[in-house]
């Protein structure tokens, strides 16, 4: 079996375990590459003049992954990334964050937001290489800060989810707004969350939460 | 109350279950994103695959050139419908479509369909690549996306293949056989009582038209799969064992496609994301295996949002004519209807099975006539669904506001005159949920109603209001096989996974620690595929027949623990003896002598019942592990008894409130109103999410969602989140929200199903007639008012 696929049995999820997992996926990040994988025929070379090498005589006239250095949750991390890919697709498949989730591709639902710079943005419409020397802000990175417990709490404690598919992104945007605006009215909690989409009906449960979070928060 | 056969059926007092702000037990880890979906797995080496898909709606692949894809650097593999290896499989996920067809073949009957080729490669850029360099000669033939236009008789025959009829339901039931199919058009009649003689009886005959658009998948999340073989340490005979994730719940499914024992199919994701009712697997979710296997790798395929929209509610037409005599007594009803058969596979669950679901069982009136055409189409698949009871349900709620308006009567009036009683159509007695929750309703609403188009608010805008009935029918399809343990004084329950958007394990729980006098926390889960409970028999079903089932084993689970700390009283260890290299045993309570009768569980102690300051903990009370298991369901479910609509035990009532403007056409419903009866309310903020959530799909279907099709080419215009319009949290409206607690359903502690009930297509459309009295059909987007209302 895989040596990254971790296996669910008999697991409690608790808001320590929840955000210690969070923790450790952002911790299993290496700083800097090791290794170099062609995406084209998936052969794996130990520096990046070499994969570049490869690339001009194997693979002519196509555009050769760059290595970008994106600032993660607080941290800097080296990415081989294909000059076309988007944050999104680089979150999960480079760096193993599912957190921001593949959904309408299209900036449109919202289950891909992720923070950078202070701003809640769209992941599946960013190019990750233009992410560079930017703080990106993931939902792993706000579920392992102990800061914003009462947040994560809250959504637990008011079903502001129902599959899940889409909660993070809300999450996101509500941590986004709370950064902004600590004491936020109920109409301003569903301004803020207006790009979210969710099609199990949690609308009205997203202020709840948000409204009892940042009274904790405070 | 009803009799509830089952332990403690009649518990009074209550500390755990109803309780608030519970959280779910994945809660944490979807907030926190952690959880794992299947499209989220993403496995070192992994392989990405990808298929064909039609651009055209009706279509045949007459041959494919792979040479060119084959040489693109990046693709492992490439298969077609030719071969062997894809011949060989055949789905067993959850179906009902009629006839038999290959998993693959060459027939694409629907833009966007998968068909004859998928390809495999490094990543899912050069699948894009590689779909591209395939050279397919494609005949492209003629489609039916207009049902009108499918049933003409020179109408292109899309089927020739297929001529069986739908039989989902029971079709034919009191009648004559249904006419063999034509062309496109396959026929489904049910008749009971005597229409004809029932129109004689009656003062007044209405008729009129209703029409429910095709709306989208309820799916949110993009369906797809990862697979992977391994060598397995603990099923080492026979080959390696396959890792599936993605594949939902259909574990089974997939290890009968693939010829394996169920121990060698592991699952072991605990997310599915969204299945409301839409069971079906998508060709992603099931072909990886045999790709992994192929390529001696992982492999994920998933779909993109834009491939979900291959699902369809089904579009339909129905033409009523309803009798009634002065008192506004239904004497007889005819349904004419004309509903999508969709693509080759589609269920029939959803349009012939409504015929024996439908409103019409619930009323006094026996005389009614159903009379449905099926029409094949290259419109969409309907998988299993059981959304269509509430759908077709419509049809009567329209009639009873047609007849109070001619009457001049509250329609709620209409609607109680017509009711039958709870037990059977001949009982005239009053449904007593019904009374309640109209009673409540008429409170929350503030119920006052008035004519078609004579009431103006102050802003100058035009005022309906409408209301509705459905029942919270008694659910269980299946029964539950439930296990607890005992272990070292904690209470175990082992579910599988994976979990969809209810909270039903949740509410076992509730209902296992309530029985056993714990905390809601203090029962631990243990997620494990290969258990055999699982709480998934649709969303009601599982959250209170799977519920009932639990408590049944719950109490057995009581009685062996009071057992066995009795036995540990009257036989303790010696001291220094008896322990082996463990610590020592703990002292035994205070049983010695006693009968389980004598004791009882509190607090998660074992006590005296005439003293509970007297007891011990679990943990001291016996050491033992204690496993109890019960396999059964609650009695009387509806679905099995067949008298779904003619018993009628609790009930819901939904009410709209809208304003037209009527310079504008633009509908704003000011609230949705809801007071329901589920019999006994689980976990309360669940039971709010499940209600708000058919509201604003209701809402949705009837003010923004409709699928549009080129009829020229028979192309999907709107398949997609920009141009298929959703409600998002600022179109959503207020919704009031009573329960009721009745205790009159079948499942635990007399609660029912409420399900998707709620959901409806016509409550907000009726709201709007009695705003401006004209009708518009859904969804009421502005235009279509000014149309109706003759400004355009």
């Amino acid at each position: 079996m895989p040596s990254n696929v971790d296996t669910a049995r008999s697991v409690t999820f608790t808001a320590e375990t929840a955000s210690d997992r969070a923790a450790a996926l952002i911790d299993g990040i290496p700083v800097s590459l090791t290794e170099y994988r062609c995406p084209i025929c998936g052969g794996t070379f130990t520096g990046y003049a070499d994969l570049k090498s490869h690339y001009a005589t194997a693979h002519e006239g196509a555009a050769a992954p760059v290595v970008a250095v994106l600032t993660l949750n607080g941290r800097n991390c080296e990415v081989l990334i294909e000059p076309h890919w988007t944050l999104k697709r680089t979150l999960q498949f480079r760096l193993g964050l599912t957190g921001a989730k593949h959904m309408c591709d299209k900036g449109v639902c919202g289950s891909c937001t992720v923070i950078m710079d202070g701003r809640a943005v769209l992941s599946c419409q960013m190019l990750a290489v233009e992410c560079e020397g930017r703080d990106i802000e993931t939902i792993e990175g706000i579920a392992a800060n102990p800061k914003w417990r009462p947040l994560i709490d809250a959504y637990c404690r008011w079903d502001a989810m129902q599959c899940g598919y889409c909660t993070t992104g809300f999450l996101v945007s509500a941590k986004a707004l709370l950064d902004k605006n600590p004491n936020p009215t109920e109409q301003e909690c569903r301004e803020a969350l207006a790009g979210n989409i969710c099609i199990c009906g949690t609308y009205p449960r997203h202020a709840q939460a948000i409204l009892e979070a940042a009274a904790r928060l405070v | 109350m009803a009799d509830i056969a089952g332990v403690n059926g009649q518990r009074e007092h209550f500390r755990v279950v109803g309780q608030r702000n519970l959280p779910g037990k994945l809660s944490y880890a979807i907030a926190a994103g952690i959880a794992k979906f299947g499209n989220d797995y993403a496995l070192p080496d992994m392989l990405h695959a990808k298929f064909l898909r039609s651009p055209y709606a009706n279509a045949r692949v007459v041959s494919v050139d792979t040479t060119r894809a084959r040489a693109l650097p990046g693709v492992a593999d490439i298969v077609t419908w030719l071969d062997e290896d894809i011949a060989r499989i055949s789905s067993h996920g959850e179906s009902f479509g009629p006839g038999a067809r290959p998993w693959l073949d060459n027939i694409a009957d629907q833009e966007g369909a998968e068909v004859a080729v998928i390809v495999v490669a490094e990543d899912e850029d050069i699948c894009d690549e590689a779909l591209r360099l395939l050279d397919v000669e494609w005949e492209v033939l003629p489609h039916v996306v207009d049902l009108f236009r499918g049933r003409s008789p020179d109408a292109y025959v899309i089927r020739p293949q297929v001529r069986d009829t739908p039989t989902f339901g029971a079709p034919g039931m009191g009648g004559p056989p249904n006419p063999p199919k034509r062309g496109n058009v396959a026929y489904s009649n049910v008749i009971s009582g005597d229409a004809e003689a029932g129109f004689r009886e009656a003062a007044h005959i209405i008729e009129y038209d209703l029409y429910t658009p095709a709306f989208a998948a309820h799916l949110p999340n993009p369906s797809g799969s990862v697979a992977w073989w391994f060598d397995d340490p603990y099923c080492s005979e026979g080959g390696q064992s396959l890792r599936i994730e993605g594949a939902v719940r259909e574990r089974m499914a997939i290890a009968m496609m693939y010829g394996l024992p169920p121990e060698k199919t592991v699952q072991e994701g605990l997310f599915m994301g969204g299945k409301y009712c839409d069971w079906g697997l998508r060709k992603s979710q099931e072909i990886t295996p045999l790709l992994a296997k192929r390529a001696g790798r992982p492999v994920r395929c998933v779909n993109t949002r834009e491939d979900m929209f291959d699902f369809i509610m089904k579009q339909r037409y129905v033409h009523m004519k309803v009798g009634f005599d002065d008192a506004g007594m239904i004497t007889a009803v005819e349904d004419d209807s004309i509903a999508d058969g969709g693509v080759w596979g589609s269920s029939s669950f959803g349009n012939v099975g409504d015929l024996t679901q439908g409103p019409y069982n619930t009323l006094k009136c026996k005389n009614v006539t159903q009379r449905m055409e099926i029409v094949d189409s290259n419109r969409g698949k309907m998988y299993v669904s059981g959304q269509h009871c509430p759908f077709n349900w419509d049809s009567i709620t329209m009639a009873i506001h047609l007849i109070a308006e001619k009457l001049g009567r509250d329609p709620i009036d209409i609607a109680r005159l017509n009711l039958h009683g709870p037990t059977s159509q001949d009982d005239i007695n009053p449904v007593p949920s019904f009374e309640a929750c109209v009673e409540a309703g008429k409170k929350l609403m503030d119920w006052n109603w008035h004519p078609a188009g004579t009431k103006k608010l102050p802003d100058g805008r035009m005022h309906g209001v409408s209301f509705r009935y459905q029942m919270c029918p008694r659910h269980s399809f299946s029964s539950y096989n439930c296990k607890l343990e005992l272990r070292n004084g904690v209470v175990h329950m082992p579910t599988q996974g994976p979990l969809f958007g209810v909270f039903a394990v949740e509410c076992n729980a509730m209902v296992v620690a309530e029985e056993l006098g714990l905390n809601y926390d203090d029962i631990q889960i243990d997620f494990d595929y290969r258990e055999t409970f699982t709480p998934v028999g649709g969303g009601s079903d599982g959250t209170t027949a799977s519920a009932w089932a639990m408590k049944e084993c719950a109490n057995i689970l009581k009685r062996q623990i009071l057992e066995a700390a009795i036995e540990y009283a009257n036989d303790p260890p010696m001291p220094g003896f008896g322990h082996g290299f463990g610590p020592p045993p703990p002292p035994p309570g205070p049983f010695a002598g006693l009968t389980p009768d004598d004791l009882d569980i509190v607090e998660g102690r074992v006590v005296l019942k005439s003293d509970h300051s007297q007891g011990a903990p679990f943990r001291h009370a016996t050491p033992k592990n204690i496993f109890a298991t019960y396999s059964g369901r609650p009695p009387l479910a509806l679905w099995v008894t067949g008298q779904m609509g003619k018993q009628l035990d609790t009930m819901n009532t939904a009410y709209c409130e809208v304003a037209v403007d009527t310079e504008t056409g633009e509908v704003e419903i000011l609230r949705f109103g809801v007071v329901a009866d589920p019999g006994k309310v689980m976990r309360p903020i669940s039971l709010e999410s499940q209600i708000d959530q058919v509201m604003y799909f209701s809402q949705g279907c009837q003010l923004l969602e409709d699928f549009v099709y080129d009829e020229k080419t028979g192309v999907k215009l709107n398949n997609n989140m920009i141009d298929y319009k959703k409600p998002g949290m600022l179109d959503v409206p207020r919704v009031d929200r009573e329960f009721l607690e009745t205790r009159a359903g079948n499942a635990a502690y007399g609660s029912n199903g409420i399900s998707h009930s709620l959901a409806n297509t016509h409550l907000a459309i009726i709201a709007i007639y009695n705003a401006i009295g004209v009708w518009v059909d859904p969804p009421a987007t502005p235009d279509k008012v000014l149309k109706a209302l003759g400004v355009i």
